[in-house]
């Protein structure tokens, strides 16, 4: 007897041989083409179903409740209760075993085991549905701790010390709270507190501050939870509390600051760079930038807001220390830009360096050399490693007047070899960031003008989208790269097509967007993509920017991030990620018809 | 060679058995049957069938539940170099039926639908030298040839000179379908149901398979 279905798996592993004969013969195989409704909302289920291949959603009305894929059983709920409160709609080109349901609910009553397995997949689902919920709303501050908060440093002073020194300490550390030493005691003494006891209850500056310190102080561990933290200010009535490590009060943790961490506090980060004195100052905001992103995407920000504080902090920071590092003349005379992924805005992570200076005019060769290597220098201080390629300031390449680079856009046109390609790729996702940025627009302006029109060079520029195969297969099976054990390349397969193919239809039409995302708006918006289109690929884009960040978020700092294994992912992440690796499919088929790749 | 659609009139005509008139007749709308035999040799004059496994298909639906499996037992010994194919030993084909007794089944169960199956020629070159042996009629019915499908839907628009590659093997796998057990009959009639209903889809949506090209290069680094 040839066996139909995997009889191995749960729960068929407990049936007796005639049992499992007597489903077999119960079982067809239906296929489903992609959109095909399996079972309808209301209709009465005929089968119990297992995925040969492809995958299948459930649906609550519009809203996607889950997704099975192969080996998964659907829909043991409505075998049993007869008719499906769901909707089940075919993903993908999909085979499902189908058994007939009187045949599964007569070994369901003959077989407890088995039986038991449709009960407790019934329960369980119940359960996780209710849990899942709680955690979407709650996620953020139920799993944060105190620690990950912005904790106002802990300074001390006497108990007999005057209103006035107290006063004067607090403007000096900027803070509206101090703790008081009071013998044995500890307590805290805030603005409010000092206004209050001078103003009206009419005591002196000179008195000491132990009558109006609050010795009835609250506090929490590092390690406590940041939702107990705002039970306890609720609780106590109190917008401070004070944080305790052992017997050791290391800081206090103002309610503000409980606000603006779960509604994300990256001006913090910008007010560190603008209020910086120097280099040393930069250097400790960059580092505070990094630390930004993991708790904005812990606190669930979605990537592509995360890359745009990301990239705005970064600029800030290059801005400044442009300032600290070019001379004034220098400055007057030329526009900082940065290229590639940081030009787009679409850096998560803090990543090479990727920048250039444009001058206006040749200036003094000494002054420019000085500013090419004390910049570039700054920078890798910061935690910005050199550019492998040396796409950066330091390289006199890189940092020239206008009318050179101008110039160099004809040959790179008119020798289309692999590196011109990808300078003209860089230059044109370039992006001003401090200084006279005319000079950029001037030269981007040049750049299109001398590719307008010329179809055979853009179908070659476009080229290299078909560098990298999509990871995907018939019946949409993702397929893991060779030698990268059972990992997916989320960057040569999908973030690169896209990203690539984009550009060079925004180079073709001339467009001075930089980001991917503003450049497919455009392209949706003047028709060269159908609107539709356009949203399904910027949602694709989104989704690999989100997947590449959190993989770089879990993997050690530095990471690229461009590796997933689909085998780690949620079965829900894994379907989107086939529907995303499609939508990069179909793009790449337009960009090859719209640029006739197939002369190739 | 006589063509088929001559022999098929010249079948109807002289049909010995009444009873198998039914094979003329049209089949269900939109139902096929995907067939495959085991056999003790590829030489179709002389090797002959040791199983025979097929599945009716309904739509999309693959009716494995009304799948026909029959072991036959062959009139003359299995040579070893089938064995080594199938893993079906003398011993395994004593207990088959003889031919003659699987044929009206068989054709019954066939009826007018259509055949779909892989390298189907030779299948159905075997099954009509049996029974025209027996009922004096050779298998009148349509024929699909899944490699066809797959070729039109893969090479179709390729430049001439195209290395095709139309193997079993390569099939299962651009299509991504699990591959059963092969060389098993109905595991190789089921996945050619398979393949069939894959690639019908694909055809009626214009979706095409995409051939393995030449890749440029790209410094991805910025």
């Amino acid at each position: 007897m040839p066996a139909v279905f995997d009889v191995s798996q749960s729960p068929f592993d407990r049936l007796e041989a005639t049992e499992i004969e007597f489903l077999q013969d119960a079982t067809d195989i239906e296929y489903y083409a992609p959109g095909a409704t399996v079972l309808a909302a209301g209709q009465a289920t005929e089968f119990l179903c297992i995925v040969l291949k492809g995958a299948v959603e459930e649906r609550d009305g519009e809203e996607l409740v889950s997704i099975f894929g192969p080996r998964d059983v659907f829909d043991s709920r409505s075998l049993v209760q007869g008719a499906a409160t769901r909707s089940f709609v075919a993903r993908e080109e999909t085979l499902l075993y189908q058994i007939a349901r009187d045949a599964v609910l007569k070994i369901v009553s003959k077989n407890d085991r088995f039986g038991a397995f449709f009960y407790l997949d019934i329960s369980r689902k119940l359960s996780e549905m209710a849990h899942e919920e709680e955690e979407a709303r709650f996620g953020s501050l139920m799993r944060s701790h105190v620690r990950d908060l912005f904790v106002h440093p802990a300074h001390f002073i006497n108990s007999s010390d005057t209103i006035e020194t107290a006063g004067h300490k607090m403007r000096d550390i900027n803070s509206n709270a101090l703790f008081v030493r009071d013998g044995e005691r500890v307590g805290v003494i805030t603005g409010m507190n000092l206004s209050k006891a001078v103003v009206l209850n009419r005591m002196s500056i000179d008195d000491p501050v132990r009558t109006v310190t609050h010795f009835d102080i609250v506090s929490l561990s590092p390690d406590d939870f940041v939702f107990s933290a705002l039970l306890m200010m609720t609780k106590h009535n109190k917008r401070r509390v004070a944080v305790k490590d052992g017997d050791k009060f290391v800081g206090i943790v103002e309610d503000i600051d409980v606000l603006s961490f779960l509604a994300g506090n990256s001006q913090l980060v910008a007010g560190r760079i603008d209020r910086a004195a120097g280099i040393a100052d930069l250097s400790a905001a960059a580092n505070d930038i990094e630390a930004q992103v993991r708790r904005l995407r812990r606190q669930g920000v979605k990537a592509d807001v995360i890359a745009e504080i990301v990239s705005d902090l970064n600029r800030r920071l290059f801005a400044r220390t442009f300032e600290f590092t070019a001379h004034p003349d220098l400055r007057e005379r030329s526009c900082l830009i940065v290229m590639g992924s940081e030009g787009r805005g679409e850096q998560t992570m803090r990543t090479d360096q990727d920048n250039g200076l444009i001058l206006s005019e040749p200036v003094p060769e000494p002054m420019l050399n000085e500013f090419r290597e004390s910049f570039t220098a700054a920078l890798e201080s910061f935690g910005f490693p050199p550019c492998p390629g040396n796409v950066m300031v330091r390289n006199p390449f890189w940092s020239r007047p206008l009318s050179e680079f101008v110039a160099d856009f004809r040959s790179w046109v008119a020798l289309p070899t692999p590196d011109a390609h990808m300078n003209v790729a860089i230059f044109y996702d370039a992006d001003a960031v401090a200084g006279r940025s005319e000079l950029l627009t001037e030269a981007k302006t040049a750049l299109i003008n001398t590719v307008r029109g010329e179809r055979a060079y853009l179908a070659h520029f476009a080229r290299a989208i078909d560098a990298f195969p999509t990871p995907i297969g018939f019946f949409r099976n993702l397929i893991t790269s060779e030698g990268a054990g059972d990992a997916l390349d989320l960057k040569k397969g999908g973030v690169f097509p896209i990203v690539h193919g984009v550009r060079s239809l925004a180079l073709e039409h001339g467009l001075m967007e930089t980001g991917t995302d503003q450049r497919i708006l455009r392209l949706g918006e003047t028709n060269v993509l159908k609107p539709e289109f356009a949203r399904e690929l910027s949602q694709a884009f989104r989704y690999f920017t989100s997947l590449r960040l959190d993989s770089q978020i879990t993997q050690t700092p530095g990471a690229s991030g461009t590796l997933t294994k689909p085998a780690e992912l949620s079965s829900m992440d894994r379907e989107l990620l086939r529907d995303a690796f499609g939508v990069v499919k179909q793009f790449r088929d337009i960009i090859r018809r719209h640029f006739n790749l197939a002369m190739f | 060679m006589i063509p088929r659609w001559a022999k098929r009139l010249f079948h109807q005509a002289t049909i010995g058995d009444q009873s198998y008139r039914f094979m003329f007749e049209k089949g269900p709308p939109n139902e096929f049957v995907a067939v495959d035999c085991e056999t003790t040799g590829l030489d179709v004059k002389k090797d002959e069938i040791i199983t025979i496994a097929a599945v009716r298909i309904r739509g999309n639906r693959i009716l494995t539940s009304e799948r026909f499996v029959k072991l036959a037992r062959p009139e003359s010994d299995m040579a070893a170099d089938a064995i080594k194919v199938h893993h079906l030993r003398q011993v395994d084909v004593e207990s088959g039926q003889r031919l003659y007794n699987i044929w009206p089944e068989f054709l019954h169960f066939v009826g007018g639908r259509p055949l779909v199956g892989y390298f189907l020629e030779f299948d159905v070159a075997m099954i009509d030298r049996n029974v025209l042996r027996f009922i004096g009629i050779e298998m009148p019915n349509p024929l699909i040839e899944v490699s066809k499908l797959y070729y039109e839907l893969k090479y179709g628009d390729a430049p001439p000179g195209t290395h095709c590659d139309l193997t079993f093997r390569a099939i299962m796998k651009d299509l991504g379908l699990p591959a059963l057990a092969q060389h098993d009959a109905f595991n190789d009639a089921l996945m050619t149901a398979m393949m069939f209903v894959a690639l019908r889809d694909m055809k009626q949506r214009g979706a095409r398979i995409e051939r393995q090209r030449d890749r440029p290069r790209f410094d991805m680094a910025h």
